[in-house]
This record gives C-alpha cells, structure tokens and sequence, in this order.
C-alpha cells in the first residue's frame, strides 16, 4: 500500500498545527463559535448530542495495522474505547473534548492518518472498491486511482467551497462494490482490447432528500487525464451549482436540470479549454504511486487448501463462516476474509479498541499488514492464505468478530441516528438490534438468503436507506419516532432506488413487520430468487398486504 | 473604507488604494475607478478611450470571458465574495489569469477573511480588501503555513509531484 | 416550563443552567414560567461565548416524581444514547435518571415543542 513520503507527512504535519492555533484562539476567546465553526467541521469536529464528534478519514478504506492499533490507542485514550465505521469508510469517534483535539491529531499525523476534509462544502475522503488489488475481476488496481485523487483533492484551493460536498467512488471490477451510482462522482476503470485504460465517468448520484442514480457523462476517458476531467466537471459545478437552497446545491441537482447532455456538454467545452499537461500527472509520479500498490508478499500456494478444507468438514460453525464470510483471492491459495461489525444485538459498524487492536494483529499476522473497511460499515482482510483461514476465524471469534451473516438479514447498516446525530429524527441503532435479534438464528438467517436492510436516522440519508432491499428511514411525528418502509433499492449493479411501503410505523412495530415482508418473501419466492428478485418480480402489493393487514 | 493588503514577491504589506469603487447609481467621481461589471459594459470603452485607469468588480454569476477583449486595457479587475463560504470566486480568479492571462491586480473583495489567504493566493490573487481587521503579518504566515501543495494553479508553486521527481 | 441548556466549549458536555451555575445534570437545573425571564437568561449566557456552544431553550414537563423535557431529543442528551446505558450522564445512575428514563409515556403525549431549534 501507499507509504506518506516526507512531503506528505509534512502537510500533516502542518495541517495539525495549524488546527492547534486555531483551537488555542478559540478556546481564549480571540475567536466566536461563528468563525471556528467552520474550521473546526474543516477538521472532522462536529458538536453532536452528549459532546463533540471526530469524523476520520480513511481514505479510499485501506488502513495498515500500525493505522489500526493508533486508532485504537486514540479511542481509548481520548474517547471511551471504541469507534464507529461509516458508511463512507470513515471512523467516528463520539466523545471528543476540544481541548485533546490537537494532540489528537498529532497522534493520528504519526501514522500518516488525520481528519482532512471530512466535513464541509468540498471534495470529501474518497471511497473505492473494497476488494481493490485482491479480486479476479478488476482490470486495474483502483486504490492507484484513489491515491491519485486523494493528493489532488487535499487542500484544492479552487475546490475548498463549492456549492455543497462532493464525494467521490471508485472501482475497476466488474461488480460495484463501491455505490459508484450514488456519488457524486463515480469512476469506474475499463482496459480495451490493446491495453489501454479508461474511465467511465458517472456524473450526479446521491441519495439524500432528492435522490438520483448517476448518469454516465463521459464514455471512455483516457486514464492519463483523469485530473484535468475532473477539474473541469468541478469547475462547471463550482461556477454553476446553486448556492441559493441548501436542498438543491448539490451537483446532481445541476445534472438533472441541465440534462445530462448539456452537462457533458459544457464540461467538454470547460475540458477542452484546460491546459491538461500543467493538471494531470506526469508518468513518472504516476508510477511511483502504482509501485506501491504492486503485489508483494504473495506465496506460489496450491489452489486447495487441505487444512481449510479439513476445519470445514469438522466444523459447522466455520463451514457457516467460510460460506458467508470468506470469499476467493485473484491469487490462488489466498482468500479475503470479512469481519462482520454487526454481532447480534451490538450497535452496527462499532468496533472496541481491543477488537481494532485484535484485528491489527490478525492482519500482521496473516493479511499481509491490510485492513479494508467496506461502505457497508464491516472490515476486510484482503489477503489471508486458505491455510490460515482456521486459525484467523479462531482469533476474530475469541474477541466476537466472527459473525457469519455478511449480506445477509442482520448485516445491516444504521447510521447513529438520534442517539448521538443532532440531525438525526430518530434512532437507527435500536431498530437495526431489533431485527438482528429477531433473526438472530445464523440458520434461518443464511435461509433467507441476502437481504440488504439500510436504516437513516433522518432524510440525509447516512445509512443509505433508499438503496436498501429493504429501507428504513426515521421519521419526526409530533416528537415521536416513526420509521418509513422502502422495498426494492440497491446500490450495486443493479443500481435502484427503493418504493415507499406505505405509512410510516412506529418503533416497536418495525421488527415484526420486516417478520411479515420476509414471510411473503419465503412464501413467494422461486428458486435461486433473493429477496429482492421476488420482490421485484411480485411487485409491492403482496408485501405491503402483509404489513398493514392488522390495520385494516 | 476598506483596508487593501497586496501581496508581492511573496510577501503581503498594506497598500494605498488609488481607486473608488463605484456604485451604479452613483455620478462618476474623478480619478480611477473600479466599475461593475454591467456599468463598464455601458461606459467601460468610453472611459478607456479618454485614457483613464479602470477596474471592473465581477459577481460571482458573471462570467470574466465577457472581458476577453477589454482585458488587456484594465488595471484591476476586483472579484466578490458576498460570503466566504462562496467558493465561486476561486474558478473565476483561476480563469482570469490562467485563461484570459490578465498580469494586473486582482482583487478579491467581500467578506474576505483571513482563513480565506492560502487559497485566494494560489488561485491568483494579489490584492485582498480585508473584512476581518487582520493584519498584513498574519497575511503572510497563513499564506506560508503548507509548506506543499499537490496541484498546479495559478500562483506558480510547484506541486508536490514536481518536488518529487526534482528531489 | 423551560430550562436553558448548552454544550460545554472544552468537552461538548451537555450542561443545564441553575440559575446561578451550570450543572451536569438536568435535576440541577432552574425552571421559568416566565418567558421574558427565561429569555434574559438565554441572552446571557449567548454572552459567555468562552464557556459555552449554542445556549438555547427546552420545553419541559412535569411527570411522575419531577420533571423531564418534553422532547425525546433532549430526554436523550439528559440521559446519553440508548445503546450504551454505561456511557453518557445515564451511567452515573440515581433516582433523577430513573425518572428522565421513565419520563416516556408523560413526554410523549405532549407532542413536540422547540424540538427543532438548533442545527
């Protein structure tokens, strides 16, 4: 993985005093809350419910053991022991003091980690692939991509304030795993039949009030002008997004009112004006940045592993883990591994600082020093041998992480929700441990099959509920909580945005009703169909039946 | 009035303001002046042919192609910022002097604050009318604080990739 | 009944104005049945800029045994968050917490009042 040179650590470390200034002058009052405000939300702080939040960057979703242990340590040091894994695969700690930021960030500095534009009107942490670089089916390592864009990104002075934040995704596989068709941007790399590489630009996604799926602007972009592209589509929207209504600033707004046409239109027009040698980069740093995602470390390994296969005829248990949770290497004899973050009846995407500290271990150990955090709020050991697969269950089952439900009912994102958000409407956690509880048999569970459940504590759309099998999104009704049903989203290939169910439910009428959508399910399904293929096929009407039925 | 803080040769010192800006409504004062942008497009050439030193102020809506061909005759060209938190200024300045090669001062006017320097800066500024009451020195450290950058624009320093295939 | 909350510079700590102090607890906290007064010292403390985030005011109610704000939102930063009962001003335990998390049903029914002021 990419190593911060000197010059990196550098603009950390600057970075980090800077903010220790700026908190000293606020903190002796030579600064209002009005002007800090915004400087501290430039540096991941936000103020939430019971005390000041830390949103951390991990960019592009790769982190190394030594970045793992460090956030450990910070989070139990300067929080209460753990932290909570986003949807943007970002780390938020949620009982910050103001006073410890500084020295906060000089630690998270120490291993090239920090809290740079993961808040405000600009180009926010980049996702990417979380298989990046360990899949059979992408043509290009996308994290070289990811890096590329994460130094042109940092501190852009013409892209510090653009009409709203701007996010960014990126994939070079087949399969997206990586919501590409709801950010703002999404790449995603093709290799022709020469060779050569090019990107597909998608150009207006997000969820959020107003939902869009992306359009494609741009077909096959040379890959050596992927810097001037994406300065001249963010120069059309810094110039052209409204800046009037919060509601409408963001670019898929201007996407949608321009028509995709024009839009590409006008970007091409913006392009062609670009002198693209002075912004792209030269060959030289962009191999630089490709050597060192190059594959290192691997074992020549026979494709069977006999103690793999041994652990899954003597263990159900670990069969069940295999099924679910480990999926094939590109390179033969490796496997990734998934760490559920959604043990049963535990908060989704929170993970203690004994349990970072494990897994840091585990990845020394036996991936090759990686750590990956998926948008669906779990972690990722990219490259552990089939041979060691026994032994990595072992350890993540000895501190809780070896929950076998990846995709399945109660692998299910929530975002905080009103239990620490102070935009939140209503809660998300407990609903999300409802459910997991009532499906909590690993059996009936892996039965039902891969059902994605996506829970919002309000209408910004953090746990992604419109792209959600099954969506929740937490509604304000006269100071209670209710909880509005979407069938039918996905954020993968088969990219869509969900339908509403019908009224909104109150709390404790969630979790049996997703018991009623999964009867109809059971009940309607054909063979080899998830859930969201039958329901795609049977249409709304038997569900909603199912659910509003007692109130008729 | 506001205060004009100019930065030169890397380096930010108060300056004398020999322009007025002036409203629209307003009877054209004596001396040089710094025009909006729909008054210069009525008296603009007039004013240039009598030989008088011009400026024109640009909104963030309005497009600074609009003065290709007036360009090289203007001595100021002032940019607004009606709010810090209005990025939109930034894109025009980058297009002023990147695209339309404008050499003379660049102004950017509004509610221009301290914490706005390194970008203002790089994206090609040299003059600021400064909202904040801060001070030339505190000009000059904020506009120091990085010791690198990671992309070209139009001040001239050089990116991070070019420190590294020279290093 | 209203009751002047903020958040802490320093730490974010959630904090209730007595009428004389600010205090950790909301049991601590001075009720005003009088608006113009209940402004005044929203006012003030507006002023203590190095002490305090955003001051501002919160319905609240009488239930059984005392009283409780109106909206869960603000029950819930009296309390802390409902999936760790160990963190938060809920973990110190006591008779004023047991209330605050009983204080449900009585709230509830009140619908909603300045739940909303501060984003």
């Amino acid at each position: 993985m990419y190593r911060y040179d000197e010059i990196d650590r550098e603009v950390l470390a600057d970075r980090a005093a800077e903010f220790r200034a700026q908190c000293a002058r606020r903190l002796a009052g030579e600064m209002t809350e009005d002007q800090f405000k915004p400087l501290r939300l430039m540096n991941g702080l936000y103020l939430q419910l019971h005390a000041y939040m830390l949103r951390i960057a991990i960019p592009y979703g790769l982190l190394s053991s030594a970045q793992l242990r460090k956030l450990a340590d910070v989070a139990r040091t300067y929080d209460r022991g753990y932290g909570h894994f986003t949807t943007r695969t970002n780390l938020q700690l949620h009982w910050i003091k103001l006073k410890d930021m500084p020295d906060i960030l000089d630690e998270l500095a120490s291993v090239g980690l920090h809290a740079i534009q993961t808040s405000g009107n600009c180009i926010r942490n980049l996702t990417a692939d979380p298989h990046a670089g360990a899949t059979a089916d992408e043509v290009d390592d996308p994290r070289i991509w990811a890096e590329v864009i994460r130094q042109w990104s940092t501190f852009h002075p013409e892209f510090s304030f653009l009409p709203r934040k701007f996010k960014m995704a990126v994939t070079a596989a087949s399969a997206d795993r990586a919501a590409i068709r709801v950010y703002d941007i999404g790449l995603r790399l093709h290799r022709d039949d020469e060779g050569a590489l090019s990107f597909e630009v998608l150009v207006g996604g997000g969820l959020g009030r107003l939902p869009h799926l992306s359009p494609v602007i741009r077909d096959r972009l040379p890959v050596r002008h992927l810097l001037s592209y994406l300065q001249a589509i963010l120069r059309v929207y810094n110039r052209h997004g409204r800046r009037d209504n919060i509601h409408k600033a963001r670019i898929k707004i201007l996407v949608a009112s321009l028509g995709p046409v024009e839009f590409a239109r006008q970007v091409e027009e913006e392009w062609s004006l670009t002198d693209k040698a002075a912004v792209d980069l030269p060959d030289t740093e962009l191999a630089r940045i490709r050597a060192a995602f190059a594959p290192q470390g691997f074992e020549t390994l026979p494709a069977v592993s006999t103690p793999f296969e041994a652990a899954k005829s003597s263990s159900p248990a670990f069969a069940r883990f295999a099924r679910r949770n480990v999926l094939a290497h590109k390179q033969s004899g490796y496997a990734l591994v998934n760490v559920s973050l959604k043990a049963i009846g535990e908060t989704p995407g929170d993970c203690s600082s004994e349990q970072m500290e494990a897994i840091a271990d585990i990845a020394e150990l036996y991936s090759l020093d990686e750590v990956r955090v998926t948008y669906e709020q779990n972690l990722l050991l990219p490259h552990v041998k089939l041979d060691d697969v026994p032994a990595v269950h072992e350890a993540l089952a000895a501190v809780g992480l070896a929950t076998p439900n990846i995709a399945l009912i109660s692998d299910i994102i929530a975002c905080p929700g009103l239990d620490y958000c102070a935009l939140a409407n209503a809660r998300a956690i407990p609903i999300a441990q409802d459910i997991a509880r009532r499906f909590a048999d690993p059996a009936q569970a892996e039965n039902i099959g891969e059902l994605k459940i996506k829970i919002s504590g309000c209408i910004n759309a953090c746990g992604h509920h419109h792209v959600g099998h099954i969506g929740i999104l937490g509604v304000d009704k006269k100071g209670e909580e209710f909880y509005q049903l979407t069938l039918g989203g996905s954020a993968e290939d088969d990219a869509a945005l969900g339908q509403v169910l019908g009224p909104a439910l109150p709390a404790d009428r969630v979790a049996p009703a997703i018991d009623h959508l999964v009867e109809v399910y059971l009940r309607e399904r054909r063979t080899g169909e998830r859930f969201i293929d039958t329901f795609r096929r049977a249409g709304l009407t038997a569900f909603k039946e199912a659910v509003y039925a007692q109130a008729h | 009035m506001p205060k004009l803080i100019r930065w030169r040769d890397a380096s930010a010192a108060w300056a004398e303001d020999p322009f007025t800006a002036v409203d629209d409504d307003q009877p054209l004062p004596r001396g040089e002046v710094i025009l909006s942008f729909s008054r210069f497009q009525r008296e603009g050439r007039a004013l240039l042919d009598q030989g008088r030193h011009l400026g024109v102020r640009l909104a963030p809506d309005e497009a600074p192609e609009a003065l290709v061909v007036d360009i090289p005759r203007l001595s100021v060209l002032a940019v607004s910022f009606p709010k810090f938190r209005d990025g939109r200024g930034y894109s025009i300045a980058r297009v002023i002097r990147e695209r339309l090669g404008f050499r003379h001062e660049l102004r950017a006017v509004g509610d221009v604050l301290l914490e706005m320097a390194p970008s203002l800066i790089r994206c090609g500024f040299d003059a600021f009318e400064i909202a904040d009451g801060t001070t030339p020195v505190q000009w000059a450290q904020a506009a120091r604080r990085f010791r690198h950058v990671y992309q070209r624009a139009a001040d001239g320093r050089e990116p991070a990739f070019a420190e590294r295939t020279a290093g | 009944m209203k009751v002047l909350t903020a958040n802490r510079l320093t730490d974010g700590e959630v904090v209730f104005w007595t009428g004389e102090a600010w205090s950790e607890r909301f049991v601590d906290a001075g009720r005003y049945d009088n608006d113009a007064a209940a402004e005044a010292a929203e006012a003030h403390a507006k002023g203590q800029t190095t002490l305090l985030v955003d001051p501002y005011l919160i319905d609240v109610d009488e239930v059984a045994g005392g009283w409780a704000p109106v909206s869960y939102r603000e029950r819930l930063r009296a309390l802390g968050p409902t999936n760790k009962l160990d963190h938060g001003k809920q973990a110190r335990g006591g008779e004023d917490i047991a209330l605050l998390a009983h204080a449900h049903g009585a709230a509830r029914s009140k619908g909603r009042v300045d739940l909303i002021r501060r984003k």
